[in-house]
């Protein structure tokens, strides 16, 4: 979406979509076309919303998800490119971790909550660690990627002209995979907000996905939908602020397979 | 002389049985004298070149390259796929074989805006190598290979990739190049046209298991532009070698067709 | 080979666990979960629970393919429809689908309907991108080539445009089982009765250990059987693709 004069006039549909929407909703909502028990109008969303800004509870809910994220993202992404470097570049270690890899994948991080609360004390560590879980897997998978398509043709030219060993790691194929690492972090930072809101609801008394719950367990149905904006708006941030920065980062990188 | 290949094969193993990609290959290349080395698909000339540059080693044999010059590199490769690193700028492209002999700073940047300027260059020393056409990336390949100063330039079938039209500008190119320079020069192709216009000698190798056929002087004069490519020494020297030539094509044509 | 590592690693937990190096308490061997396997299914419910999940997941990945095929081909080819539903798309696609199940269940009651539809959600937005992407990013020229030759409207869409979008809505269809998968177990886990990830839950509350890292185990086991069989599928049917995709 580029901001040229006439985006406008080309991409109208794409904004006149989502507020016609919303002003149908409205109107339905206020009219009882649609039972405002379960659809309240947008209008009564927002104040909502400011309310749970202006008291504080937004804050006291979003800082815990914010710095579980951080934490959960942190390892993920240290130990996710550790990981996936190694994989990349010794095969035999890449054979080996696959089929382990391969099985623990498709199982949905929150399942691992009792796997981790038996390791480590129940609390925040337990769950950043449940939460980095498949961002961890996703970060090393991609990073392995990266490594493997590089040009073989590329690295054999850098070992012709002297590049040996640890210079043959910083500089051809750390850059050379770059980015694939940086399409898994943003992946891999995308699914951390997606598990944490997981085991928030699971687990915790405090967080965006614990007030959710807990909303919809008073029947609160005007503060879910604003605690539920609030949670769409981060994942629009993580997904695509990071999509920003990776462009800016990598101005040679135009077109890379993201999956 | 220059470079000694002494009785050099190549043989590996491929499902089961041995391949011989290149059987007992003698040859001498005299100090500046540019080598052209001609053959089907198959015939190992690709191989050849990469035993040279020490990318492969061979199954028996030697390789012996006179080092007249403390210090210099060996041999410097220029690739078919220019091979460049994406990531790295153009004149960080170029530098590249002289950072890792830690050169410093300053000598091999002047040494890499020289070589630039040589092959016309020098307004594109900060693109990346994705904003250039393929003709300018095989001149960066150029520019690399020469600012590393090696005592013989290995070319395997670098102007293949390029349409035709500018095939014929980057082969007047190199002629200017070289006449200035005086680098010893191996140089692959499958074109019989392009080893006349540019080669002392041509080397004819065969198919599969590469061997030497013949090695026939080219007696056309220097300095040598595209006109010669209408007297008719050329065209009698063109029959002559291209009716050898056509035999081993055939006959590497016929393996593949056997199952 | 393959199997070296795996093998390995759960003949040493098998070790640490007899030898009470680890507490076989919270880290049953795996000699017990297996058994623990086998009397769930001949002696306990363990295969009906199996069943439960597997038909949520047919029934969510059903209820997300057939709109989200079509969906995704309509706005690869028609402009204003791609242009009226892709703010939708790119708002919900990176929100956590389980934040969804709350909605859907004040609006369907907690029970099958919220629970398929979450899943059914969660594999929606996969399928209808890679559809869409199928359509975008094929090869332009292909239908010069289709136009040249006569086919025209529904033909061209049938010979031409669809066969071409084929490989990336397999691969849509393959991710979004995966991640109606996930979607189920992660629901059962928090609030339904049954089925395996209720099951890891209620083991864990219980801590029969041994039982909870089994339906986990078959958890895992189920994912990689269904996106890896989808995948020797897709290599057969779409012959002529050259590489399906790893995941």
């Amino acid at each position: 979406m580029s901001r040229r004069p006439g985006w406008l006039a080309q991409h109208w549909l794409a904004v006149a979509s989502p507020v016609a929407l919303l002003i149908g909703w409205e109107v339905a909502s206020a009219v009882g076309l649609l039972r405002e028990a379960f659809f309240p109008r947008p209008s009564t969303v927002l104040i909502h919303l400011r309310r749970l800004v202006t008291d504080g509870t937004l804050l006291a809910h979003a800082l815990p998800t914010l710095s579980r994220i951080g934490g959960a993202f942190a390892l993920a992404a240290i130990l996710g490119v550790a990981t996936g470097l190694a994989m990349g570049l010794w095969r035999r270690l890449r054979e080996g971790l696959d089929p382990v890899f391969a099985v623990i994948y498709p199982i949905p991080s929150v399942l691992f909550l009792p796997l981790v609360s038996f390791l480590v004390p129940r609390g925040e560590t337990a769950l950043i660690v449940t939460t980095a879980a498949t961002s961890f897997f996703l970060v090393a998978f991609t990073t392995t990627e990266g490594v493997r398509q590089i040009d073989p043709l590329v690295v054999e030219a850098a070992r012709h002209y002297g590049a040996r060993g640890r210079r043959l790691f910083t500089a051809v194929l750390l850059p050379g995979a770059l980015p694939f690492i940086l399409t898994g972090l943003r992946l891999g930072l995308g699914y951390a907000l997606i598990v944490v809101v997981a085991v928030e609801i699971v687990s915790a008394s405090r967080g965006l996905g614990a007030l959710l719950w807990l909303s919809w367990q008073v029947l609160k149905v005007e503060d879910m939908y604003a605690t539920f904006l609030v949670i769409a708006a981060l994942g629009a941030v993580l997904s695509y602020g990071l999509a920003v920065l990776r462009a800016r980062l990598l101005p040679w990188a135009q077109d890379v397979a993201e999956r | 002389m220059k470079v000694v290949v002494d009785d050099v094969s190549v043989a590996f193993d491929s499902r089961g049985h041995t391949v011989v990609a290149l059987d007992r290959i003698s040859l001498r290349v005299a100090a500046g004298e540019f080598l052209c080395v001609v053959g089907p698909s198959g015939s190992g000339k690709s191989t050849l070149l990469r035993v040279v540059a020490g990318l492969l080693r061979q199954t028996s044999g030697d390789v012996r390259i006179e080092a007249a010059r403390p210090g210099a590199p060996l041999t410097a490769m220029v690739f078919q796929e220019h091979a460049l690193l994406p990531w790295r700028t153009v004149l960080a492209n170029v530098v590249f074989g002289l950072e890792n002999r830690g050169v410093s700073r300053a000598e091999r940047e002047a040494r890499a805006r020289d070589m630039l300027a040589l092959v016309g260059l020098s307004r594109f020393a900060r693109h990346y190598p994705h904003q250039l056409s393929g003709g300018m990336k095989q001149r960066v390949g150029i520019a690399r290979a020469l600012a590393n100063d090696p005592e013989v330039l290995l070319m395997d079938e670098p102007f293949a990739a390029l349409d035709a039209q500018t095939r014929t500008i980057m082969q007047e190119e190199l002629l200017r190049i070289w006449a200035s320079l005086g680098t010893t020069v191996i140089y692959v192709t499958h074109s019989l046209e392009e080893a006349l216009l540019l080669g002392d000698r041509v080397v004819l190798m065969t198919a599969r298991p590469g061997r030497v056929s013949q090695v026939f002087p080219v007696d056309l004069g220097r300095p040598r532009g595209l006109e010669i490519r209408g007297s008719p020494a050329y065209g009698v020297l063109l029959e002559k070698i291209w009716s050898q030539l056509r035999d081993e094509v055939v006959r590497a044509m016929d393996a593949d067709r056997d199952p | 080979m393959a199997l070296a590592v795996p093998l390995g690693l759960l003949a040493l937990w098998e070790l640490l666990a007899r030898l009470a190096v680890v507490s076989p308490r919270y880290f049953p061997p795996p000699s017990r979960v297996s058994t623990a396997l086998v009397d769930g299914f001949t002696e306990g419910d363990l295969g009906g629970e199996t069943l439960v999940t597997l038909t949520r997941l047919a029934l969510a990945f059903a209820l997300a393919a057939v709109p989200a095929v079509p969906l995704g081909l309509l706005m690869g080819m028609v402009r204003p429809v791609r242009e009226a539903v892709e703010p939708y798309i790119a708002v919900l696609f990176p929100v956590p689908k389980i934040a969804l199940l709350p909605f859907l269940m004040i609006l369907l009651g907690v029970g099958e309907p919220a629970f398929v539809l979450t899943g059914a959600i969660s594999a929606f937005f996969q399928i209808t991108i890679s559809t869409l992407a199928g359509v975008q990013t094929m090869d332009p020229r292909l239908l010069d080539v289709g136009r040249n030759y006569g086919a025209q409207g529904a033909r061209l869409f049938t010979r031409v445009i669809l066969p071409a979008a084929l490989p990336a809505i397999f691969t849509g269809l393959r991710l979004g089982l995966g991640l109606a998968l996930v979607a189920i177990v992660a629901v059962e886990f928090i609030a339904a009765k049954s089925g395996l990830g209720h099951l890891v839950y209620r083991h864990w509350q219980t801590l029969s250990t041994p039982q909870m890292y089994g339906a986990f185990a078959l958890v895992g086991a189920l994912g990689l059987l269904l996106t890896r069989g989808l995948r020797a599928l897709q290599a057969r049917m779409l012959v002529w693709q050259e590489d399906p995709g790893r995941l």
